[in-house]
């Protein structure tokens, strides 16, 4: 933790892009609401360094998809800060534009076209690269075809390119959201629960896969899940949610826990979170 | 309660009785007239076999304004009703667009007729431009409530990625919504049909400008014989256009394609 606000004090006097390979979010005492009475999230404070594979844990209900909202700007905390590379993400703001290009993001629904095929589902990730005419034309530029179906291979779909999405199974499904976010080339990849509902097998493919993500594009993710476990295994930071109250928040090396901080919590609840 | 009801069903029958004995709606009349009946009958039956191809004919030129007023007008809806949607527009551009269009529905095609007949005179043209102007004001509302129904997950996460309007309406919002608008083209052609027939009576072309003129000068059974195309020409739209919807519209939606080929296979 005491790297992170280093990195954050002295941004000002420095290049931001040399920064910008310290922290990527930067949540400041965020409280949002959906309708102005009732607060979702409220204090949540934390910081995620670049490269890292930060985990959200909690339990239904408890706003670790609101969490990822707010990381980039479909919503807007009702106080505090948000700052993604240090800018205020705003999905309708059209100076956030060029980072939204840089942001990954796949929701607890996945977002799929599911009348269009699996290849232009994943080529939508490019859109923000190709020109209007071109893109209303279905004329992608053949790099980005390529690069497409080389990301498809990758997820392991490369015999399913011409079909539709609605006629794929939910583990594929997934394959194809992931794939439209990494052809983003992002920086950053918010995740909502991709792997809440496979089979543990399927889900630990998957959880590769993004590691391998991770590793080859220096990418900084952000993935929601309901599995402790499966957050012990792969995060390098697990934050728990109760309440809309970041409650606990833990360094993960290998089997070890390297750092921990407990808000509120009983030492009892901390025990029965690591036996779920 | 219930007395009220009865109070306000009896105030219902009276109103109607009072206003039909106002306008002279006498259903004597009407029982008086049911032998017409079967004089218009006989003379349908007496009249020349050879009128039948003129009838088809002019049906035929009814399904081509038909036609061109639903392709033409369907073309003009589209953008108007993606302007008109609120899911993709701040109040600022479809609250004028939606004021536009529901001022176009309220004539009735046969006004906009008239009106295109003292534009441009006598003849299908009038027709054709009615059709155009009834089908934008009709369409137009189908189609932007089916663009306001697509599931606004899929809306989000795209647009999420910084995609602009217009690719977010060609890779989410239409194809999302195809199916639907395709089903609503044809619908609406079925229904163009119906009314380009009618628009004739005024002088804008197709069957009905037959119609018409054969009632002018008491010809009924011949407009008998016109009518009787017109509603067999319907009725085989009518059960194309539904073979149309449930072969290709409806199951590619459902995603019951597969599910057709097993069962085949
Ligand atoms: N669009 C919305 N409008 C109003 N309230 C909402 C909306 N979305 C979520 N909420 C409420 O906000 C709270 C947090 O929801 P959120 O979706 O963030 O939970 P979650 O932790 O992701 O749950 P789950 O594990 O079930 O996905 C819930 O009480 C939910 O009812
Ligand atoms: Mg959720």
């Amino acid at each position: 933790m005491t790297l992170l606000t280093v990195s954050s004090t002295n941004h000002s006097f420095t290049n931001i892009s040399k920064i910008s390979t310290k922290t990527l979010v930067q949540m400041n005492d965020v409280w949002a609401s959906y309708d102005s009475k009732n607060y979702v999230l409220r204090e949540i404070t934390l910081s995620i360094d670049n490269g890292v594979n930060y985990a959200i844990v909690g339990q239904s209900g408890s706003g670790k998809s609101t969490l990822l909202k707010l990381m980039n700007g479909m919503m807007k905390p009702s106080k505090g800060q948000v700052k993604i590379n240090y800018q205020t993400p705003d999905t309708h703001d059209k100076k956030f534009k060029p980072l939204m290009a840089k942001i990954g993001y796949i929701p607890q629904s996945l977002g799929l076209i599911k009348n269009l095929t699996v290849i232009d589902n994943v080529l939508i990730g490019a859109l923000p690269r190709i020109g209007k005419l071109k893109s209303f034309f279905k004329m992608f530029p053949e790099n980005e075809i390529k690069e497409a179906e080389k990301i498809l291979k990758l997820v392991g779909l490369e015999d399913k390119f011409e079909r539709k999405a609605y006629m794929l199974s939910g583990g594929e499904k997934r394959r194809v959201a992931i794939a439209r976010a990494l052809i983003q080339k992002p920086e950053l990849l918010l995740a909502d629960e991709i792997v809440s509902e496979l089979d543990h097998v399927t889900a630990r493919e998957i959880m590769n896969l993004v590691a391998d993500a991770q590793r080859t594009f220096n990418l900084t993710a952000v993935m929601v899940h309901h599995n402790m476990q499966l957050a012990l295994e792969y995060a390098n930071r697990v934050a728990v949610i109760k309440e809309g109250q970041k409650i606990l928040e833990i360094g993960v090396e290998g089997d070890r826990i390297v750092d921990f901080q407990t808000g509120n919590m009983t030492q009892k609840e901390i025990i029965e979170l690591y036996n779920q | 309660m219930n007395q009220k009801n009865n109070l306000i069903i009896g105030i219902i029958i009276a109103a109607v009785v009072a206003a039909s004995y106002n306008v002279g709606a006498d259903p004597a009349e009407f029982v008086k007239g049911i032998p017409n009946l079967g004089i218009i009958i006989e003379e349908a039956i007496q009249v020349e076999p050879e009128l039948l191809g003129t009838a088809f004919v002019s049906m035929f030129e009814t399904i081509e304004m038909a036609f061109i007023g639903t392709i033409v007008g369907g073309a003009i809806s589209l953008p108007l009703s993606m302007l008109a949607a609120r899911n993709l527009n701040s109040k600022y551009v479809y609250g004028p667009i939606r004021a536009v269009l529901a001022a176009i529905r309220t004539l009735p095609s046969i006004l906009w007729a008239i009106l295109f007949v003292i534009m441009v005179g006598l003849g299908p043209f009038a027709g054709i431009l009615a059709t155009i102007m009834y089908t934008i004001g009709f369409m137009t509302k189908l189609q932007y409530e089916s663009i306001e129904a697509v599931d606004a997950d899929p809306v989000d996460a795209v647009n999420a990625i910084g995609v602009s309007k217009s690719q977010l309406i060609r890779y989410v919002v239409m194809p999302e919504s195809a199916a639907h608008l395709l089903s609503q083209l044809l619908y609406t052609f079925d229904y163009n049909v119906r009314h380009t027939s009618i628009i004739g009576l005024v002088g804008a072309g197709g069957i009905g400008f037959y119609i018409i003129n054969y009632i002018k000068f008491f010809e009924y059974g011949k407009a008998a014989v016109f009518m009787l195309v017109v509603l067999a020409t319907v009725l085989v739209i009518d059960w194309i256009s539904v073979k149309i919807r449930d072969k290709y519209i409806v199951k590619t939606q459902r995603g019951m394609e597969v599910k057709a080929r097993i069962k085949t296979s």
